[in-house]
């Protein structure tokens, strides 16, 4: 009885050094590690980075904002994973998957052997209850929506340890990307505030660190209110470069709170972090020239997903009581008139003052760097102030001896434009629109707005005639954007709340968006998005202007550094990082 | 006693009034937590409208303020929706912070200003009392914003300060000494704006207020008595000015908890102004209001303190004369 209560005690003192110590374990018998193709790399270090501001949750399936999910995805790992490098799907968590005949019925091969953070198993059982937590409306996740094909829930069913079956209600093209980013929870830690009814609260930023587990390649070592979280390496990751040396190479992963990107960039200048990524062109002008970077690398990746537009305020504003927008309406429904602010919209001019270069000018709400899905055949309107003219006239616009744009009616042409106080590309994009439209006789006033205001009128109020906002930048594939573009969607900015179509080319888009998402073929897929895109494109409900490129730096001793377009752009490889000795390290700092 | 009763009474229906006022505030202004999410093509209506209604959103604004004041009799201040947690713990370790900045700031300001304003008022009209005159003024019409861009220019160049933060990376490995070593370095650039920018209006203050002691009879007495220099004005003149500077002090106190929100979100103190800012932009209200009532109570603590003082360095008001 003592030799057996001994041999307890040493058992619980080992499993408490495993998960005490962030060592990467050796790997057992029977894991089924995935073996990655990075460049060899050293053990040891610690990698800085700023955040702009903090994160706010360490809980997957509530968190919202940015900050919380670029460490929360150090943290988690998801069954399919997006790499965003191909912008391909791969495995991760999930061995194999194969997918029925009729595109609804999902089987997932789990690796086998696998353990959290805290050095329990992962199996079959934690993918039922984390889709089970995903998929509750109580619990609210922002995610939910994802996972609801067809106005039904995916259907979870455990099979054996290592496999789930995922049912759809009907196909659904490019299934697989929906689980990116699905983080696998422990059931083991978090069972019990589900069946509490207090998910919501657990995984704060308060929660201790033990208490948390998940299969990123970190876990949290430590968070101090306002000023950094720092994570240390999960010694049971599931990753391994081809000498089989388990990953994450970096010891340490430390996120420091600044508040906004110059801090950002004065950090970095300062040395006193190592990465920097979303850099505006202005600071990445003025990084890159600086002496005090040197030993650092500055990298312009190419244009964004995002996509930045002018939308005119097309709702119904029968209920609304604003009459003078209304009326001003009858210029924003003509499609010629929308077309003509195309037309006379410099963009490339866009892209060299307000981007400085950095950035491409746009006509479609897909960008050139969105290898799969971006429509070569687009037309590319040119900046054409006569196009323009002939357009309005066409329309019944004229002009006053004084260059006054007046409606068929005598009516001159003025309209207000709002945008965000907290965004100064899109302020800077505003001032130059105003330019350009003066040009043509219209009268455009830029009115700046705090960004939650702005948000207020665009959704709730309608109270604005035009608006410059920006969109995408998540997924390459469309179907994250459908309500974008469904006339239904809650995203459909130019006419919300639509019950049905208004206009016939919206109906017609909304056919090819729902044929689209439940075509399996990627050619016949693509051919319907390019339909889509056209449409979009001839009838100019938002008035495409620029994508940002994406700007990056980072210490030059930083191995196997890949940023990639899609989010997040430098950390998605973050196991494979690791810092090469005596190559302008960090004084004091870097192995 | 009856007076501090008086004034705590007064304190308290303050913070009432200033509750009703920052909730009808937040209520008027565009705008909620959740309409971000609505940018976001992924997260349906549906959802937004759940998680409006799981944290009373629709609610009428007299039931959100029961439900806040109830909370705040638990001691939990509201509750943050961007954090899931109690608005206390979240302002506590935060107070902590722009205290340590704003204590050290004051302390430092009215060390250096009351040694600068006894002398420059003794040396009236001479050209140190003018070049000091002239420093201050500058000082004023300078604004902390760009005293702080200034010093953190200046910090980027030298390579020696920090830039920003509170502590260094490798802060939780260090020695004591080490440790306050290190959080000295990270304090010169906000008190150093903290201090510049309050020193001009003590110095000025400090320098009136003995002017005015300076050409009392019984400083006129004192000098023809042969006392003078350093005795006749800090023994005698000194407290005689003190008057006027008490509530200077009170007022001092008072801006403990808000008097460098700005200087905080610029130089990355993580103190009440980066989370006052960035809750106020998301519109997590109770965050919000949680802090305003937190710099509330200082500041009424500030003007009952100004009182005590006042009581207890002039005669003629512990008397009832004034």
């Amino acid at each position: 009885m003592h030799r057996w209560g001994c041999f307890a005690t040493l058992l619980l003192a080992c499993g408490h050094a495993c998960f005490a110590s962030s060592a990467p374990q050796p790997p057992q018998h029977g894991e089924d590690l995935l073996v990655t193709d990075n460049q060899i790399g050293r053990y040891g270090g610690t990698l800085v980075l700023a955040q702009r501001s903090e994160p706010k949750t360490l809980n997957p399936v509530t968190a919202a904002d940015a900050p919380s999910r670029e460490v929360i995805g150090r943290l988690t790992a998801d069954l399919i994973h997006i790499n965003r490098w191909t912008q391909n799907t791969e495995p991760a968590l999930a061995k194999a998957w194969s997918v029925s005949n009729d595109g609804r019925v999902f089987t997932v091969k789990l690796r086998h052997g696998l353990r959290f953070s805290d050095g329990q198993p992962f199996d079959a059982d934690d993918v039922v209850f984390s889709f089970q937590v995903y998929l509750d409306e109580n619990v609210h996740s922002p995610q939910r929506d994802l996972l609801v094909v067809g106005g039904k829930p995916i259907k979870v069913q455990k099979i054996d340890q290592y496999s789930v079956r995922f049912t759809l209600a009907q196909p659904y093209a490019a299934a697989e990307r929906i689980f990116d980013s699905l983080a696998m929870m422990p059931r083991h830690l978090l069972e019990r505030p589900y069946k509490a009814g207090q998910f919501a609260q657990a995984l704060t930023l308060n929660t201790p660190p033990a208490e948390i587990a998940g299969m990123g390649p970190f876990r949290v070592k430590q968070y101090i209110p306002g000023q950094r979280i720092v994570l240390e390496r999960n010694p049971f990751y599931w990753k391994a470069d081809r000498s089989k040396n388990r990953l994450p190479y970096l010891d340490e992963l430390v996120f420091l709170f600044v508040g906004n990107e110059d801090a950002q960039a004065i950090r970095f200048q300062a040395g006193e972090t190592d990465i920097i990524s979303r850099l505006s062109a202005e600071n990445y002008a003025l990084l890159s020239k600086d002496v005090a970077t040197r030993g650092t690398d500055f990298f312009d990746l190419g244009p964004s997903l995002e996509y930045d537009f002018l939308v005119f305020n097309l709702n119904d504003l029968r209920s609304k009581n604003l009459d003078s927008i209304a009326a001003k309406q009858a210029w924003f429904q003509a499609v010629k008139f929308r077309q003509a602010v195309s037309s006379a919209i410099d963009r490339d001019s866009i892209v060299k003052l307000v981007y400085t270069g950095h950035g491409a000018a746009l006509w479609g709400n897909v960008s050139p760097s969105n290898k799969l899905w971006t429509d070569q055949m687009l037309p590319h309107t040119p900046y054409s102030l006569d196009r323009a003219r002939e357009l309005l006239k066409s329309e019944g616009f004229s002009w006053r001896s004084d260059g006054q744009l007046i409606d068929r009616q005598g009516v001159a042409v003025e309209f207000s434009v709002i945008t965000s106080t907290s965004n100064a590309q899109r302020m800077k994009m505003a001032t130059l629109i105003q330019d350009d439209l003066g040009k043509l006789g219209m009268n455009v006033h830029v009115v700046p707005l705090e960004f939650r205001a702005l948000l207020d009128r665009v959704f709730q109020t309608y109270d604005y005639e035009a608006s410059i906002m920006a969109l995408g930048g998540g997924d390459a594939d469309p179907n994250p954007e459908m309500n974008v573009w469904l006339s239904n969607g809650g995203t459909h900015l130019w006419r919300l709340g639509e019950a049905r179509p208004a206009t016939d080319w919206e109906a017609l888009i909304d056919q090819l968006m729902q044929k689209q998402m439940v075509q399996l073929k990627y050619k016949e897929r693509k051919h319907l998005y390019d339909q889509a895109q056209e449409i979009i494109a001839a009838n100019v409900p938002f008035v495409f202007l620029a994508t940002p490129n994406i700007l990056v730096g980072a210490r030059k001793n930083l191995g196997n550094f890949k940023p990639a377009i899609l989010d997040p752009n430098t950390l998605w490889n973050v196991e494979q990082l690791y810092f090469i000795p005596g190559n302008g390290a960090r004084p004091g700092e870097k192995p | 006693m009856k007076y501090l009763e008086r004034r705590v009474i007064h304190g308290l229906l303050l913070l009432i009034g200033v509750s009703i006022l920052c909730f009808a505030l937040s209520a008027a202004a565009p705008g909620n937590f959740f309409d971000e999410m609505k940018l976001n093509p992924q997260i349906s209506p549906s959802t937004v409208a759940g998680l409006r209604a799981r944290y009373g959103f629709d609610q009428p604004l007299v039931w959100r303020y029961g439900h806040w004041v109830e909370s705040v009799l638990r001691g939990e201040w509201g509750y943050s929706f961007a954090y899931n947690c109690p608005v206390r713990s979240l302002l506590l370790v935060r107070a902590r912070n722009t205290l340590i900045l704003t204590g050290l700031a004051t302390l430092l300001a009215w060390l250096i200003a009351v040694p600068l304003g006894v002398w420059t008022a003794n040396r009236r009209g001479r050209w140190d009392d003018r070049l000091s005159m002239a420093s201050t003024s500058l000082l004023l019409s300078v604004p902390e914003l760009v005293i702080a861009l200034v010093l953190l220019y200046w910090a980027v160049r030298i390579h020696t300060l920090p830039v920003g933060g509170m502590a260094s990376v490798d802060f939780g490995g260090l020695g004591v000494q080490a440790k306050l070593f290190d959080l000295a370095l990270h304090l010169v650039v906000p008190v150093t704006t903290l201090v510049l920018a309050s020193l001009p209006l003590l110095v000025r203050h400090i320098r009136a207020s003995m002017i005015e002691v300076l050409q009392a009879p019984f400083v006129q007495a004192a000098r023809a008595h042969g006392i003078g220099g350093a005795r006749l004005l800090f023994r005698y003149a000194l407290p005689a000015a003190a008057n006027p500077l008490s509530s200077l002090l009170g007022l001092s106190v008072g801006a403990l908890l808000s008097g460098s929100l700005l200087v905080e979100v610029i130089t990355g103190w993580p103190g009440l102004g980066p989370l006052l800012l960035d809750a106020a932009l998301a519109r997590d209200i109770y965050v919000v209001v949680g802090a305003v009532m937190a710099s509330t109570l200082f500041m009424i603590f500030g003007g009952i303190l100004a009182d005590i003082l006042l009581v207890a360095v002039d005669p003629r008001v512990r008397l009832g004369k004034v």
